[in-house]
């Protein structure tokens, strides 16, 4: 999923200064399961805000939404109620989010709440651990089901570097070293032969620095 | 309990089951009768049925602001004083169970007012001339 993080509270603040009756809109998806932008987020934020605001008595008012998916123009621009004295729109949506909000209201200024931070996984409760990077040309297949990509800290194709130590990253902390992740997947699958294969350079231009992507899908038939 | 309603305009064409990604709408054809099914288990409320119905049936709104379902039932432990609503009375129960002895059924304000007690259980030993009589495991009154 699409984890995020609440940017800092004076970030936030500062960024409202200017504007007087604001709307938070988060949003029902990825950032509410990693409890960054949900509804009760979004509730805490307006409180802490509503306090800041009140003992500086600028006068602002503050009001909360939910809209199930904040990434889809066409449900925002169907289902989201902005009160009509709405001078701003604080989304603690993903950058995605965001970005569709600003789309589908665009009289509005719309002001990001959150810092959106990797595609993860919840490795344990509480606990998102970044697993994908979005590159555009998956090699799971061949790595134990352990990515490189993003989880090695130099991205290597053909590792380990030699950094690591006793299974962790030399970058320190408690990051595993992913090709030691690999060697010891691959081990436990009677496939470490496969460790031996050597990746050729890769074509990277699906990795997003070729500009932005774009995908276009219509449903299956079952 | 499904929260997927359609309108009086869906004439059963089957376009929404035929596009839902989830797989979450199916039919049933049954003598004269054509059945729309949705399963909310399976249902992503990702709004695919409600961009490609034709005659606009999908009341997708009912399936981000659905009502609540009553899931569970149980007894209600109150205050003994002041009859503000503490817990369930299998909290109570489960709660005295590990802890070998009857919590109080007071609330935050009234086991305020009663310290000592509380300061009885948690330090028997710094407990006031006369108490020594004290009965942990029996369930206070008040």
């Amino acid at each position: 999923m699409i984890t995020g993080s609440l940017k800092p509270f004076d970030e936030i603040l500062s960024s409202i200064e200017r504007y007087r009756n604001i709307l938070i809109l988060s949003c029902g998806s990825c950032v509410t399961v990693c409890l960054s932008g949900g509804d009760r987020e979004a509730r805490a934020l307006a409180r802490d805000l509503s306090a800041e605001i009140n003992d500086r008595g600028s006068g602002h008012s503050i009001h909360v939404g939910t809209i199930q998916r904040q990434c889809e123009i066409d449900l925002l621009k169907a289902f989201v109620d902005i009160p009509g004295e709405t001078d701003a729109l604080l989304s603690l949506a993903c950058g995605a989010g965001v970005q569709s909000l600003a789309e589908a209201f665009c009289h509005l200024p719309v002001i990001p709440a959150l810092n959106t931070t990797f595609l993860g996984a919840l490795d344990e409760q509480g606990v998102w651990r970044e697993k994908c990077q979005g590159c555009g040309n998956c090699i799971l297949a061949y790595t134990g089901g352990i990515c490189p990509i993003a989880r090695c800290a130099k991205r290597l194709l053909n590792g380990p570097c030699g950094g690591s130590s006793k299974g962790k990253c030399e970058i320190g902390g408690e990051v595993d070293c992913a090709w030691q992740l690999i060697i010891d997947r691959l081990k436990a699958m009677d496939r470490l032969d496969e460790f031996e294969t050597i990746f050729p350079p890769r074509d990277w231009s699906t990795d997003g620095t070729s500009g932005p992507r774009s995908m276009r899908r219509t449903a299956n038939t079952p | 309990m499904s929260f997927f309603h359609v309108n009086e305009r869906c004439n059963g064409c089957l376009s929404c089951v035929q596009n839902c990604p989830a797989s979450a709408l199916d039919y049933s054809d049954q003598e004269n009768r054509r059945k729309l099914l949705h399963n909310m288990s399976l249902c992503a409320r990702c709004g695919n049925c409600w961009r490609v119905c034709p005659q606009g049936a999908v009341e997708f709104k009912d399936l981000l602001k659905g009502e609540w379902d009553e899931v569970a039932t149980m007894n209600l432990v109150r205050c003994t004083a002041c009859g503000a609503s503490l817990y369930s009375q299998e909290l109570k129960e489960s709660l005295a169970k590990k802890l070998d002895y009857q919590v109080e059924t007071l609330c935050p304000e009234h086991r305020k007012t009663n310290e000592l007690s509380v300061w009885r259980r948690l330090s028997p030993a710094k407990a006031v001339k006369g108490s020594s009589d004290y009965d942990y495991g029996k369930p206070e009154t008040f």
